[in-house]
């Protein structure tokens, strides 16, 4: 649709140009990259090559001067000239035909026109020529001008001319830009502090989406109001209210009386003139519209009955069994005539056979109507089985504040699947096609993020714009796929249990037959039995189900010891190549990565292999991998892969030939959503939207990694629905680090007895053999130390035991509907009660103890840290009395069976005289009975609440309900510590509104991190500053908390944020130095793919921090950026500002740096391949000044960045997920990589922050990892926890394992005794050793390849003898699989 | 509803372009399906009910009525008739004189006023009224383009195409010359604007079915209507036809009893 006008990306090709790039087969690297222009003759190509690149560098590269209409002056005429900014482009064909129209007619005045999408205004340029074109303009128009950065250079151009401009009319748009508003004596520049109705509407911050709607009520009101005033008086602001009228009816009759109006009214040539307009013509503000229908209707039944009378449309169509789609409109495209987009919907719809209600509205708030017209009065059932918003924006206040709880009330009364389609809004069709981001960020932040706040699922975009005329216009296969897929859903509503067909898709990472199933935290096999029981009990039809869990992994792997690779996993279709193609349509495209089908994956060699196995009208399928983890040259050099054949060949089955009604996947997460593609607002030759086809997706997704489930979302359409983390519980303490706690207690009796100095020395001794002189400097064996040193070591000792023993830990698996037990919730609920939550007036339980012995719980912390006995001691006692606390709090809101009753009715009964409480009993015993009962009482009201949430299981329940074709309630991803709104689970998971990140309190915390972080940098290193701190950010580490780690990297380079109006940010400031009171940190961010998905705002704003830092003219010893920037900038011989690029991540549509896939399948040699993927996979770019170049290979400068950090660093965000659970912490460690790439080849230091306790901690690397190995890896309740869970639980020690590995390749921090520790633990213990043979034979294997690996690659240094056993076992195990031995 | 046919179409001056460097839209038309707000209050249900007229080769046209069994019936009279057709004249001027710009305008003005008062009003046919437009008139636009293309251009030809896309419209519109490929790594194609990238001569370079264009700013479901069209089942049958409706082409100047709207519209097909 793209003209060649506005369009600089193609130029024309001629016939062989087309078919050269065709037959350029060899494109393995590959993505949505325009390509570099080839070289071209220069009479072919007058374009420059370098604008055909990335234009403008900006997302859009239209031009306003399509939009410019000059009259072919009329001498006799006055000119008068309007200059406009929308947001709307829906307005430019209709003003565009208005403005035409009243030149033809050429009577009072020849109009000239020109008008800007404001999205337009970021390029310089075109701002240069708005600013001119304000100069000597007439009348200025602007409306919904809502992103900030936009707003204010409106604000500044037009506040310029505004007395000289004859009108300014501002509709609903920022406060800043409203406040432009000028006709006469009326003005809007009181706008905030008037005590006017009028102004009033503007300052309620809490009534959300009220803002506009009550802009409208005032509209349709006040004309009556306005007819009783003196009529001088009231003019201007009448003829306001009659222009945002005009301008509300769009339709270019209206706005051509709306310009008459004006300029008749406030342009000084015309006052003589009477110019002659009629009223705006109304139409509905709400209402039923079908591009067929004879009119609007504002009643349902009227519509329907028009609808049943439909002579075109068929009987089936009209019939009472076709399916019934209802659809969300912006009624301003109605009125302008900007429909193209809707109808397509509507004709694809009608012709696929449903009904449709179409609805729209004009204000922002979609609430009202969705109930009025699609909520049958009397039934309150819903008149439709699905719906489908074509506005993209959230139900409740569009562009300007939504109000998500509304919605979600008005959503779960219609209880239908609610679909979010969208139109592009600021890039054109051919824009969007070319972008590797796909959907322009701030249209992600708006119309998709915001949405899914609501439930909104499938941000598809539907539409695309013409760059020329600026009307939207259907995408047709976008169309398609969006209306297939709501028929599909809404097939869910209609069709019966017994009838529906389900497919459960399971993972298997990496690709052996030990990990099929794999899911983070999840039983996955017990899981499903409990699915299948249940789904079966509620009539669908499930046959042939095996007796237990145990049998139904038997059935699906077939053969659990054979390999994975070999035909022996339960294969349940065979696909010919020929079927798979005729399936297939987007088969051929893959052969460029993979050859012909059917290649050597999931692969017969004539056939493609589906494996799984049926149970009547369940499917259980096992999702084939990536394909390429165990290559190497991949995994290197991809920047991402296509799916292989065998992938396309498992989704075509199910979509075609078991024809699922839905698919199910089962745990978090999969490859599917990974696969290459777009990041957000997927188009025609995405793969993840290729594989799903148009099957509903329902995706069971892990509670507190709402960003994956959020990429899950946005590009494969799941209806993610959360499951719990396994219950917590504290470590423990057991072997040698028992033995030392019963030590230091005997020390603490007998101190000042004569057995002081022996005690204290056999406390010595045991510590070392635990491994604890890494952690806590202890004195020489034999020396001589005084009672005052004793009491030191002792406390530093027992510091770290109590640190280890009060650490959280998942124990086993989870299992689907089957929540914790209330007394296993109380681990959660200490923590829960050990924050402080201001907001909601509650104190933390450890603050209220502390205060009762008159301390401040942060000065406890501090000195336990320290190592000061007593304080060690008093912070194990307020530890101990909340458990005790809690537990016989817990005890007392359950039953007989362990289920928790009604905690409200229990609460009331429980807190009558104060001591009753159970706390209150407990706590009588300890030297905490003072305690403060108030506080007490708010916070154990507070802790029945969360106790509920935490043992309500709506898991299964949302399940059904989703496959029930109805409304799944959805609720934040995150950590149900931080954030309890996380439970109960069950719901459909969302992450946050981008744009609000990082609050205050993020802030706040962030600064405490730095702080720590710089302090103990300093002190490692001889007081010295970092001049560079190389981190990484996280996308479910930031929903968490907020941002805290967004606000930690601007922190460091010393610049706040700023927030606007509506609370969001987008915009920074620096700190001054003295504020600071320290340099500017130079900084490498490093982020996730996760990260840049969800937040490239964010990134933006942190890159535009970055250089406005290294612009600041301070002297370069206080401003490390500067320093380093500059150096950069004269090495590499270009500008400042380009050098200081720091924000850095992968390519678009791919993630990770690949180092975790070759750990976890052995696939390296050296230490220097896993630093060459990282470089080649990381160093891409965001560039503020070019943020619609997307992602840019910007290697250089992330070397020369890496090569000067003194120190790396991460944060741990919640206790569930630390360094050795999953592989990506050390995926993206760059330790030793800065260790080469520093000039002095020294080894930077490494640090983790841990938040997850309300005491945040800062630690090294290697401290974290021993941490971590002794309260998990090594710790005989975590191990057993997870043999309990038997097939899942080897995997899982085995994966714990490699993971340790991974840290010893990419920062060499992992302590010998850990691994000589984990083999006496599993190898040398003989009954251990069989267990883990016999559960899980092909995990064991693999444990014990880890093993040797870790000997093999010099991080495990034993003796002979051990590595002998394990070679032994290993071929043992081998032969055992390989079926010899038995 | 009411749904013409080509023979009782008078003949229609040629089509201009509204303004030589502005390509507008037609506006809604406020008075079909925009009501004021009163208006559409007393007006909805009165509204619910309609009529579709249809218009023949037959002297004997308009009939009304309201089933499309008529209208269908009306379509074979008009078959066996086999009456000219003057409303196929500026169509045959434009082609014979290979202005293929003006034709394809033609067209799908034609198109539009075939499909009824109410597609004229709204400026674009709704796909379910492709259903009115009898087999012998979309036969005869059909049997005009092949002819003077040498078979390249015509509906029919381009059904054999999309068949042989498997009926997949994106294969299909590469094929004809309607999406062009765009400079990206991955293989893509995006819509031509209209009308500068279209090509409006027929030349060997001209891909077979390029025209007449039937747009896709509203999706598929218009082209899929007319390509799923009867007229259209059999491409052997419109061959035998075509030239019957091409020599029998002036005695129709009469026919239409009643003068069909005829307004004008300047329909936007940035395809």
């Amino acid at each position: 649709m793209a003209s060649l006008l506005s369009s600089p990306f193609t130029l024309p090709a001629s016939k062989a140009d087309q078919l050269s790039s065709i037959s350029q087969k060899h494109y393995f690297l590959h993505s949505f990259l325009p390509r570099r222009a080839r070289v071209q003759s220069p009479a072919k190509s007058p374009v420059s090559v370098r604008c055909a690149v990335v234009g403008n560098g900006l997302f859009t590269q239209t031009t306003p001067e399509v939009r410019r209409i000059v009259p072919d002056g009329d001498r006799n005429l006055p000119t008068v000239k309007i200059v406009y900014v929308v947001l709307e482009a829906q307005y430019q064909s209709s003003l565009s035909e208005a403005v035409l129209a009243l030149n033809k007619n050429r009577r009072y005045a020849s109009f000239e026109v020109v008008g800007y999408l404001v999205e337009e205004l970021r390029d310089e340029n075109t701002y240069k020529t708005f600013c001119k074109d304000l100069e000597d303009a007439n009348i200025f128009i602007g409306s919904l001008i809502f992103v900030e950065e936009l707003a204010l250079k409106v604000k500044a151009a037009v506040e310029k001319e505004r007395d000289r401009l004859d009108a300014v009319l501002v509709f609903p748009s920022m406060p800043e830009v409203m406040r432009l508003n000028k006709l006469g004596s009326f003005s809007m520049s009181q706008l905030g502090q008037s005590k006017s109705p009028f102004f009033q509407l503007f300052k309620k911050k809490k009534s959300s989406a009220g803002f506009a709607d009550s802009m409208l009520k005032l509209v349709r009101t006040l004309p009556k109001v306005l007819k009783y005033l003196p009529s001088d008086k009231a003019q201007d602001a009448r003829l306001y209210i009659l222009s945002l009228q005009f301008w509300l009816g769009g339709s270019p009759d209206n706005l051509q009386n709306f310009l008459k109006m004006i300029s008749g009214s406030y342009v000084p040539v015309l006052k003589g003139t009477k110019v002659e307009y009629s009223d705006p013509v109304l139409f509905l503000d709400s209402g039923i519209w079908h591009p067929l229908a004879p009119c609007m209707y504002d009643d349902v039944k009227e519509y329907l009955n028009w609808y049943g009378a439909r002579k075109d449309a068929n009987e089936k169509l009209k019939g009472p069994d076709a399916p019934i789609i209802g659809l969300v409109l912006q009624r301003s495209h109605i009125v302008t005539g900007d429909d193209s987009h809707y109808v397509a919907v509507i004709m694809e719809l009608e012709a696929r056979g449903a009904k449709v209600i179409p609805i729209f509205a004009g204000g922002l708030d979609f609430s009202g109507p969705v109930e009025k017209f699609l909520i049958d009065p009397v039934t309150k059932k819903p008149m439709i089985n699905s719906v489908i918003s074509l506005t993209g924006f959230a139900l409740v206040g569009g562009p300007a504040r939504q109000d998500h709880p509304r919605a979600v009330e008005a959503l779960m009364k219609l209880d239908v699947p609610y679909l979010v389609a969208l139109p592009l809004v600021f890039q054109t069709t051919e824009e969007w096609l070319n972008s590797t981001l796909g959907l322009h960020p701030i249209q992600v932040a708006l119309q998709v993020a915001l949405p899914e706040l609501d439930g909104g699922m499938e941000p598809i975009v539907f539409a695309g714009r013409d760059p020329r005329t600026g009307k939207s216009h259907a995408l047709h296969k976008r169309v398609e796929q969006l209306c297939t897929r709501a028929i599909r859903w809404a097939e869910l509503k209609r069709k019966s249990k017994v009838e529906k067909r389900l497919a459960i898709t399971v993972f298997s990472f990496p690709p052996d037959k030990g990990n099929v199933g794999t899911a983070a935290y999840l039983n996955v096999f017990a899981s499903i039995f409990s699915v299948l029981k249940d789904l079966q009990r509620d009539g669908y039809h499930v046959e042939g189900l095996p007796e237990k869990a145990e049998d139904l992994i038997e059935d699906v792997l077939h053969d659990k010891e054979a390999q994975f690779s070999s035909p022996n996993l339960n294969v349940v279709y065979k696909m010919g190549i020929r079927e798979y193609q005729k399936l297939t349509p987007y088969a051929m495209a893959l052969e460029e990565n993979w050859g012909k089908p059917p290649g050597n994956l999931n692969s017969d060699g004539e056939n493609l292999l589906v494996y799984g196995k049926q149970y009547g009208n369940i499917f259980i399928g096992v999702q084939p991998t990536f394909g390429y983890e165990g290559d190497p040259m991949r995994l290197l050099f991809s920047k991402s892969a296509s799916p292989h054949h065998g992938f396309a060949a498992y989704y075509s089955f199910v979509e075609k030939i078991f024809k699922a009604d839905a698919v199910l996947h089962f745990g978090t997460h999969g490859s599917l959503e990974f696969m290459p593609g777009k990041q957000v607002g997927m188009s025609d030759v995405c793969y993840p939207d290729s594989l799903i086809g148009n099957i509903p997706n329902v995706y069971y997704y892990a509670a507190n990694n709402p960003s994956e489930a959020t990429i899950a979302k946005r590009r494969s359409y799941a209806n993610t629905i959360s499951y719990l983390t396994p219950p917590a519980e504290n470590a423990g303490l057991y072997k040698g680090l028992k033995q030392l706690s019963e030590l230091i207690s005997s020390y603490q009796s007998l101190k000042d007895t004569g057995r002081g100095p022996q005690i204290v020395s056999s406390i010595i001794s045991t510590a070392r053999q635990c491994n604890l002189d890494k952690d806590v400097e202890l004195p020489e064996e034999g020396e001589e130390i005084s009672a005052k040193e004793r009491d030191l070591v002792v406390g530093k000792v027992y510091s770290k035991i109590m640190e280890i023993e009060s650490r959280l830990l998942p124990c086993g698996l989870h299992v689907i509907g089957e929540p914790p037990s209330a007394m296993e919730a109380v681990a959660t609920l200490v923590n829960i009660a050990a924050l402080d939550r201001p907001e909601d007036g509650i104190s933390s339980l450890p603050s209220i103890l502390a205060e009762t012995v008159g301390r401040k719980i942060e000065d406890v912390y501090r000195g336990s840290d320290k190592g000061i006995l007593k304080d060690v001691e008093l912070l194990r006692q307020i530890t101990e009395a909340s458990r005790g606390a809690i537990s016989a709090f817990v005890e007392r809101t359950i039953n007989k069976k362990g289920q928790v009753v009604d905690v409200a009715d229990k609460l009331t009964s429980i807190l009558g005289f104060g001591i009753n409480e159970p706390w209150i009993q407990y706590m009588s015993d300890t030297k905490f009975y003072r305690a403060d009962r108030e506080k007490l009482r708010v916070l154990f009201e507070f802790l029945g609440e969360c106790l509920k949430l935490v043992v309500a299981d709506n898991e299964l329940g949302s399940l059904k309900q989703a496959l029930a074709g109805k409304y799944v309630e959805p609720g934040p991803g995150g950590d149900p510590i931080r954030n309890p709104k996380v439970l109960p689970t069950g719901k459909n998971i969302h992450a946050l509104d981008p744009q609000a990140i990082p609050t205050t309190a993020a802030m706040q915390s962030a600064k405490i991190v730095v702080d720590r972080l710089i302090e103990r940098q300093k002190a490692d290193n001889g007081g010295k500053y970092p001049e560079t701190v190389a981190l990484v950010l996280w996308g479910t580490d930031n929903i968490k908390t907020y941002g805290e780690s967004l606000a930690q990297v601007l922190w460091m380079i010393g610049v706040r944020p700023v927030a606007d109006t509506f609370g969001r940010v987008n915009r920074v400031e620096p700190v001054s130095l003295e504020e600071l009171g320290r340099p500017r940190i130079d900084v490498v961010v490093n982020c996730s793919g996760v990260f840049r998905d969800l937040f490239i705002n964010q990134m933006n704003l942190l890159d535009r921090a970055v250089k406005m830092v290294a612009e600041l003219d301070e002297p370069e010893d206080q401003n490390y950026v500067r320093k380093h920037a500059l150096e950069q900038a004269k090495a590499l011989g270009i500008e400042v500002r380009e050098a200081a690029t720091r924000v850095f991540s992968n390519a678009s549509g791919s993630y990770s740096s690949n180092i975790n896939l070759a750990v976890e399948n052995s696939s390296w040699n050296d230490e220097k391949q896993l630093q060459d993927m990282y470089l080649s996979r990381k160093s891409f770019a965001f560039d503020s000044d070019a943020p619609g170049a997307g992602m840019t290979e910007k290697r250089k400068v992330f070397e020369m960045a890496l090569s000067s950090a003194d120190a790396t660093f991460q944060n741990l965000d919640s206790s569930e997920i630390s360094l050795t659970d999953v592989s990506h912490y050390f995926d993206s460690d760059p330790t030793n990589l800065v260790q080469n790439l520093r000039k002095d080849g020294k080894k930077p230091s490494a640090y983790i922050a841990d938040t997850t306790t309300a005491n945040a901690q800062v630690r090294t690397l290697s401290e974290t990892v021993r941490l971590d190995a002794r309260t998990k890896l090594l710790n005989p309740k975590w191990y057993e926890g997870m043999m309990s869970s038997g097939y899942e639980g080897v995997r899982e020690i085995e994966k714990r394992l490699t993971n340790t590995v991974g840290w010893s390749a990419t920062s060499g921090q992992v302590d010998n005794w850990v691994y000589e520790e984990a083999n006496s633990t599993f190898i040398q213990d003989e009954e251990m050793l069989n267990r883990l043979m016999n559960k899980n034979p092909n995990s064991f294997r693999k444990l014990v390849q880890t093993f040797l690996e870790a000997n093999g690659r010099g991080y495990w240094e034993t003796s002979e003898q051990n590595i002998e056993k394990l070679r032994q076992l290993y071929s043992e195990v081998e032969d055992k699989i390989e079926g010899i031995d038995r | 509803m009411a749904t013409n046919s080509i023979h009782s179409l008078p003949h229609r001056h040629r089509h201009r372009h509204s303004s030589p460097n502005y390509h507008l839209n037609p506006p809604p038309s406020t008075a079909g399906f925009l009501k004021p707000v009163t208006a559409t209050l007393k007006t909805s249900l009165s509204s619910s009910s309609t009529t579709v007229t249809t218009y023949s080769l037959s002297p004997t046209s308009p009939s009304s009525s309201s089933s499309t069994t008529t209208a269908a019936a009306a379509a074979a009279a008009a078959a066996s008739t086999s009456e000219p057709a003057t409303a196929l004249d500026a169509l045959r001027n434009h082609l014979s004189s290979k202005d293929y710009r003006q034709a394809d305008e033609e067209t799908r003005r034609l198109l539009i006023v075939l499909a009824g008062e109410a597609a004229v009003k709204r400026g674009y046919v709704f796909f379910s009224e492709v259903q009115f437009i009898s087999e012998s008139d979309l036969k005869a636009i059909d049997c005009l383009w092949r002819e003077h293309s040498g078979g390249k251009f015509g509906y029919s030809v381009q059904k054999k195409i999309w068949e042989k896309a498997n009926k997949d419209f994106t294969t299909f519109f590469i094929k004809v010359g309607w999406m062009k490929k765009l400079d990206t790594e991955v293989e893509q194609y995006n819509y031509r604007a209209f009308p500068t990238e279209f090509t409006w001569e027929l030349t060997d370079e001209t891909p077979e079915g390029h025209l007449p264009l039937t747009n896709a700013l509203r999706g598929t479901r218009l082209l899929n209507s007319i390509l799923n069209h009867p007229a259209f089942k059999d491409t052997d049958e419109v061959v035998a036809e075509e030239e019957e409706d091409s020599d029998n082409s002036s005695k129709s100047r009469d026919s239409g009893s009643k003068p069909l709207s005829n307004r004008l519209f300047k329909p936007n097909y940035s395809f």
